[in-house]
């Protein structure tokens, strides 16, 4: 594991629909620091969707996606 | 002798404990039964009617029944406030009893929690308790014009579809009014559409945007400043109001938090298509409650009450379960005075909803008096909406 993914704060939000794993992104993101990691992982398709949205309108940064079988993992930075 | 005990008689356990005592009627007769309903209330509130009380759609003395004379007479009807679930030892704990059980249902609702965000039950109105309802209804009735927000502060909540109910209520009510031009109405909610389910939220959209509501999506409210009238959101943004309508974020019972049956949300885990309690057999869920990714609505606690009491009796007369909750939903959405659609799903299947009419309009008036005769008795669980 290299540095970076030590300091990733995980969300497994699978098995919960819209819009749960949105939802859970925003409180913690609520809770971190700025230049903290957070990657959601949601086996709901409108996630991928929405996540990107969201960190869009909310400033922070959009790290991508990591397509596993049945689920993703969505990456976002804190930045403000 | 069985012992049926339902901690919550709101919606969900008032059916389950009458459509038992219907089918269980001789067993309860010779003792061979018991069932019990703990609420802490000793009145039974029908909340959809607090979305309408603000526009004088329904009164008081249609919301309101006593709880006991709900119940079927063999049900025992205990007013107390539950404070302990033991679900290992089959325990419930009230101020005053212990009571043991053989069959647990838990039907504790939702409750607003204001404290979630800072400002909330200051900075303006809401239509979550009977109270605030009129508290409301005056409001609404002395704004001479300027800026209506209608915000949701917290996802989940009670009924989905309220606040742009709301919405349109406020729309429709002003236009007859004719003052709908004085007031500037904006609609602020927390994903980037205005409802959760997007094929819905499409249409609402467009009524919104037909109506001149003003829609201010991804919008999560953060704090509301009640002096300076302003509300600011998580992403950023603020907003000012002349008048506030907010939904406040929900939280499960605090007896099922204190009792550990929660997860870190407040809600009960429950498995999905048999509505035990997780690892518990001999222990339910139903409503609001529970963490099921389906609406907190009456009509879902009726749909899942019909599941439980129908697995009850199988249990009791030796047979397997014969039902599953499938994640049925049925759902009006108001979208004026006088105009409604109706949203029924599961599971698998999303909502097709008919363009906005009188006749589910009209259906959704009749059902508010219908829920006190058929649907509250536990006559046609399920059937409910
Ligand atoms: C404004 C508004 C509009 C709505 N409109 C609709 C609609 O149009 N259609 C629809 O289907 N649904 C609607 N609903 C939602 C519906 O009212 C609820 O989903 C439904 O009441 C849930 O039933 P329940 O049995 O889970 O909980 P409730 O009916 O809330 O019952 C919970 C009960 O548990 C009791 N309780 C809790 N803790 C304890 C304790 N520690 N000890 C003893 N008793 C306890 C409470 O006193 C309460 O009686 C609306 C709700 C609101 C607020």
């Amino acid at each position: 594991m290299s540095h970076e993914e030590e300091k990733v704060k995980v969300i497994d939000a699978r098995g919960s629909y819209c819009p749960g794993p949105l939802m859970e992104l925003i409180r913690t993101v609520k809770q971190s620091n700025i230049g903290d990691i957070i990657e959601v992982w949601s086996s709901d398709e409108g996630s991928q969707r929405d996540i990107p949205k969201w960190t869009e309108k909310a400033g922070h940064e959009f790290l991508g996606v990591i397509h596993e079988k049945g689920y993703d993992r969505i990456r976002v930075r804190k930045t403000r | 002798m069985k012992r049926i005990l339902v901690v919550g008689g709101g919606t969900g356990g008032t059916i389950v404990a009458n459509n038992l005592a219907h089918r269980l009627h001789e067993k309860l007769v010779k003792g061979e039964i018991e069932i019990t309903v703990v609420d802490s209330s000793s009145l039974h509130v029908y909340q959809p009617a607090y979305l309408l009380i603000p526009f004088g759609i329904m009164h008081r003395n249609e919301a309101i029944r006593s709880e006991r004379d709900l119940l079927a007479e063999t049900i025992k009807f205990r007013q107390e406030r539950v404070n302990k679930i033991d679900v290992n030892n089959r325990l419930v704990k009230t101020d005053s009893s212990s009571l043991q059980y053989d069959f647990l249902v838990l039907a504790t609702g939702a409750q607003p929690d204001y404290s979630q965000v800072p400002g909330l039950e200051k900075g303006g109105y809401d239509f979550y308790t009977l109270e605030n309802a009129y508290k409301l209804r005056e409001a609404i009735g002395k704004f001479e014009g300027g800026r209506l927000v209608v915000a949701v502060a917290g996802i989940p909540f009670k009924c989905p579809t309220a606040p742009m109910e709301f919405a349109f209520l406020a729309d429709s009510y002003y236009s007859k009014l004719g003052v709908r031009d004085k007031i500037e109405l904006d609609y602020l909610y927390p994903l980037p559409r205005p409802f959760t389910i997007p094929n819905v939220a499409e249409q609402v959209q467009k009524l919104m945007d037909d109506r001149k509501i003003k829609t201010d999506l991804l919008f999560n409210v953060e704090s509301v400043n009640p002096e300076k009238k302003e509300i600011t959101s998580i992403e950023g943004e603020t907003i000012k109001y002349d008048l506030a309508v907010l939904t406040p974020p929900h939280t499960g019972s605090e007896v099922v938090r204190v009792s550990g049956l929660t997860d870190k949300g407040g809600w009960i885990p429950t498995d999905r298509y048999t509505l035990h309690v997780k690892g518990y057999d001999d222990v339910y869920a139903i409503g609001d409650a529970t963490d099921l990714p389906v609406s907190k609505a009456g009509s879902a606690a009726d749909f899942q009450a019909a599941v439980v009491s129908t697995n009850i009796w199988d249990n009791i007369n030796g047979f397997p379960p014969s039902l599953r909750y499938d994640g049925r939903v049925m759902c009006f959405i108001i979208t004026a005075i006088g105009e409604a659609t109706i949203l029924l799903f599961d599971y698998e299947h999303p909502p097709s909803p008919p363009p906005p009419n009188f006749a589910c309009y009209w259906y959704k008036l009749v059902y508010n008096r219908m829920y006190w005769t058929v649907t509250a008795k536990g006559l046609l669980p399920g059937f409910g909406v």
